[in-house]
């Protein structure tokens, strides 16, 4: 691996569902050696790209799994990982984000800024990730790149310049012209790998160099010598705006944004020249870990390979001979053979075989520098964990993790099902955070969760294909919640004197709807409760919060205030006090006016002009929202909320009812109240649940 | 109670009379550019909304956020005009009543009618109540659009959905011999209200140009709020 840090590059490719990730990664790989041959997402031979390597991500064209892989341009070693576009993997985004340095957000020159490029980039600007635009598909009907980067501008709010025009557009996408060297970039042979210099045609050269000046203006903010050279009139060097550029980039202030068009193997070269020029290297970026020694203060980590080791595990995958664990060293170097420690639980580890990986295919590597991705074999661990030298005690940032919003049941076929669906299971969880199981205590069934259908659906295909173990599923379930809606107190003695020693413990105070999940106050003066029993009067209120007293949902968003209470020498103790507080929680609970919410999810219709008012319409059906819609070139954009429980099966709907021609994308939004009239209908479910078992 | 005060307090209440405003099939508002039309349609909007009504607002020039932006700015300039109301109640209603209002931005190209005939089926299908009014803001008058009526016409016999109209006048034009912009008089015998906002002295007039027998009527609205001012 190349000790040159400035010659590394971790980047990432996001974007919208569709945009043409895995086709742009299939090309970079194409170009820069590591492939021979070009395989398509929905390819004829069945193949598939490259690093869409599970069965279940060829098979449905979709990137499931994050592959990394490296590969060389221009002497600098490039590592890419392949993010999923599908709002129900986020997590794996999230993952990805947080182990990169710069991005190439994708976005499909005909659809513009779409709600997933959004949420991307909100994640981007969480982690403060620098990226540079890609404008793909120059080579569709209805391409317009120029209202593409004016919609990074408006919708996301980058600074985006423009770094190339296209010499064409739709069917007559020939190249691009580099507003930078004013050469216009053609790409010849079969699959574009010649890339040709020639003169900008003369039709275009007005444009182009009014394009230059505008760019120029844009990006001479980010240099004084640049600034100084236009005032002087003097003759601007390539290298002066390059590098105005990559100061601009960094410092996430501009977005230069490049275009082409992948499949038809238009301006990629270019694109990768720009990575290289403008997208940060490890030394470029602050990282920081918190160290457990000392008092959680913040560190700087330092891209030295003399210094201790860290390194963050950000995905787990199960290989052919174990665990695979892909990390990213932060600081020092993991040798082959060194011992490390998970900060996380303080478990020792050996790193034995270390490799790098080309999508599926893995070569084998000595070291493992700060500032690279690579993976370890045969080592226990969960996704997110810190592994670090001895001598130290530092933890990467947690990442930001949401919790699941809906689930499944699942029954395992046969007994050999049942087996593999455990080994299954343990996987998934380690690997997805954002996925989780239990087992019903009251059914005995296993419950999977996650954060949509498509998520929970991918889950089970894999049990099937990957472990053979079959399973039938029983209806989504959505993850209900109970809360209060008004103050309520709550007086509550616990008596038992049933021979022996009795049971006494009495508390009083109120509840009350807060924003946090649950919060504890106490203000008992005087010793009302002896302070050694305040613990177990708290741990009874919490409690009571896995399961609400009116349906049984989880409780959320309470503040339990006491102020008073009784005690009794001899008959008190921690066990009466449990009970008294699961006593007054049940009291004050019915005043407080309990009533369920319901997850609401912020979904995203685009669909071709002519089926608006359908969408809107299947909306409305589903007790939806419509915030608004809006038009853009050909496609209608509808933004809505509705209840994740009205969403099953949605896509089939929308599918038959736009002629397949629409999509849509969802993701949690936020908890409401549930209407009353489907509240009487969640409650009769519940009885008749229970009426059964 | 806040609701029936901001219904009182607005200045459609008392320029057209809340009861008045669905009575019929088609109210035009007609100013020059720039001076309210689409905030005079906006408190329109509004007094359905407090009334618990649904409404569609459908824009050839706006962007769909900045519809939305519209109708929270109109909703305050109605609340500061009242004067002190709890902030948290005020809050608390919007709330309540912001999701009765769909934003839907067009083109000129493609705003059909269709469109919205295949949305407002959907609430009949799913038996939702149907929007009482839609509001159609910066469709071009200058042109032929009898077709766009014969639509809206449509809408009305199978929803009785009651269109209000943005209409803009030009500056320079003068004005047809009864005192109509030249642009309503074309369709003047379609429209069974039109309003004329004109700039006077730092203020506007709101004109009533048809409604039954009450024409010609005037009220001063202060230009920035579009509400109306105590003389």
């Amino acid at each position: 691996m190349i000790r040159n840090l400035e010659k590394v590059r971790n980047i990432g490719i996001s974007a919208h569902i569709d945009s043409g990730k895995t086709t742009l990664t299939e090309r970079i790989l194409f170009y820069t050696d590591r492939i021979h041959q070009i395989n398509e997402v929905r390819g004829k031979n069945g193949t598939g790209a490259i690093m869409d390597s599970m069965e279940l991500e060829k098979e449905r064209g979709i990137t499931i799994a994050s592959a990394a892989t490296y590969c060389k341009w221009d002497r600098h070693n490039i590592n890419i990982i392949d993010t999923p576009g599908h709002v129900d993997f986020t997590v794996e985004v999230e993952r990805s984000l947080r182990v990169l340095d710069g991005v190439v957000l994708i976005l499909c020159s005909v659809s513009g800024v779409q709600s997933q490029s959004i949420t991307v980039d909100q994640q981007m600007k969480r982690y403060k990730v620098p990226c540079i635009a890609f404008v793909n598909k120059c080579d569709r009907s209805g391409a317009n790149p120029l209202r593409v980067s004016r919609q990074l501008k408006d919708k996301l709010g980058h600074n985006s310049v423009m770094m190339q025009l296209p010499i064409g557009l739709e069917d007559k996408h020939e190249g691009v012209i580099d507003l930078v060297a004013m050469k216009a970039l053609y790409f010849e042979g079969d699959n574009g790998e010649n890339m040709v210099e020639k003169e900008i045609p003369a039709d275009l050269l007005d444009d182009a160099q009014m394009a230059r000046e505008e760019m120029i203006d844009e990006v001479s903010l980010f240099s004084e010598e640049l600034t100084d050279t236009i005032l002087e009139e003097k003759e601007i060097g390539e290298d002066l705006i390059m590098q105005a550029v990559r100061t601009g980039t960094i410092a996430r202030e501009m977005t230069p944004v490049f275009l082409g068009s992948a499949y038809k193997n238009k301006a990629v070269q270019p694109l990768l020249n720009a990575v290289i020029s403008y997208l940060p290297s490890p030394l470029d970026i602050e990282n920081e870990a918190i160290d457990l020694d000392n008092n959680e203060e913040t560190v700087i980590l330092e891209s030295k390979f003399d210094k201790p080791t860290v390194a963050l595990a950000f995905k787990l995958e199960d290989g052919q001979y174990g665990q695979l664990t892909y990390i990213r060293a932060y600081q020092g170097c993991i040798n082959k053979g060194d011992t490390l420690i998970n900060s996380r639980d303080g478990r020792k580890i050996k790193a034995g075989r270390l490799i790098r990986m080309h999508s599926a295919q893995m070569e084998e590597v000595e070291a493992i520098p700060a500032g690279h991705i690579g993976a370890m074999f045969g080592i226990d661990c969960a996704s997110g964990d810190t592994f670090v030298s001895p001598k130290i005690n530092y933890s990467m940032l947690a990442m930001h993790i949401m919790e699941p919003v809906i689930s499944l049941s699942i029954v395992p076929k046969d007994n050999k099902a049942q087996i593999n669906m455990s080994k299954a299971l343990n996987r998934f969880t380690k690997e997805d955070p954002t996925f989780k199981t239990y087992v019903d205590h009251e059914t005995g069934d296993t419950i999977i969760q996650g954060m949509g259908e498509l998520h929970l659906e991918v889950y089970v295909e894999r049990m099937k294909r990957e472990y053979g173990a079959e399973v039938e599923t029983g209806q989504p379930r959505v993850a209900y919640r109970e809360t209060i809606t008004k103050k309520a107190i709550f007086n509550y003695t616990h008596k038992k004197q049933t021979g022996g020693a009795g049971q006494f413990g009495r508390i009083a105070g109120f509840m009350e709807p807060c924003n946090e999940e649950f919060e504890f106050d106490n203000k008992i003066t005087g010793g009302r409760i002896p302070t050694n029993y305040i613990p177990s009067c708290k741990k009874g209120f919490e409690m009571c919060m896995d399961k609400g007293p009116k349906l049984e949902f989880p409780v959320t968003g309470i503040k339990v205030t006491i102020d008073d209470g009784a005690f009794h020498a001899v008959d008190s103790s921690e066990m009466a006090f449990k009970a008294a507080a699961r006593g007054a929680f049940l009291e004050g609970y019915a005043k407080a006016r309990p009533v369920i919410k319901e997850p609401i999810m912020k979904v995203v219709i685009e669909t071709p002009n002519e089926f608006q008012g359908a969408c809107m319409g299947l909306i409305n059906q589903r007790r939806g929202i419509i915030q608004g819609s809006q038009e853009e070139g050909v496609m209608s954009v509808i933004e809505s909320q509705v209840p994740l429980s009205d969403m099953f099966g949605f896509s089939t709907v929308l599918r038959s009812g736009t002629q397949g021609k629409a999509q849509f994308t969802m993701e949690f939004s936020s908890y409401k109240k549930v209407p009353v009239s489907v509240a009487e209908e969640i409650v009769r479910k519940k009885q008749e649940e229970k009426t059964k078992k | 109670m806040l609701k029936k005060d901001l219904i009182l307090k607005s200045p459609v209440s008392k320029t057209i009379g809340f009861d008045n405003i669905r009575n019929g099939k088609f109210g035009a508002v007609l100013s020059r550019a720039g001076v309210g039309k689409t905030s005079f349609l906006v408190q329109i909007a509004l007094t359905q909304l407090l009334n618990d009504e649904k409404i569609i607002h459908i824009s050839l020039d706006d962007h769909m956020e900045k519809i939305n932006l519209r109708y929270s700015d109109g909703y305050k300039n109605l609340v500061n005009d009242i004067g002190y109301v709890d902030p948290q109640k005020a809050v608390r209603l919007w709330e309540d009543i912001k999701s009765n209002e769909v934003g839907i931005s067009y083109n000129e190209n493609t705003f059909d009618i269709e469109k919205i005939r295949d949305y407002l089926k959907s609430f009949k299908k799913s038996d939702l109540v149907l929007p009482s009014i839609l509001i159609i803001d910066g469709l071009n008058f200058d042109k032929d659009i009898t077709d766009v009526f014969e639509g809206l016409e449509g809408l009305y016999q199978e929803f009785s959905i009651f269109t209000w109209l943005s209409m803009k006048s030009h500056r320079d034009e003068e004005l047809s011999e009864n005192g109509f912009p030249v642009q309503l008089e074309t369709y003047k015998e379609r429209f069974d209200k039109a309003i004329f906002l004109q700039p006077v002295k730092n203020k506007i007039e709101a004109i009533i140009l048809k409604d039954g027998d009450r024409t010609d009527q005037k009220y001063k609205l202060d230009p920035s709020t579009m509400m109306i001012l105590d003389e």
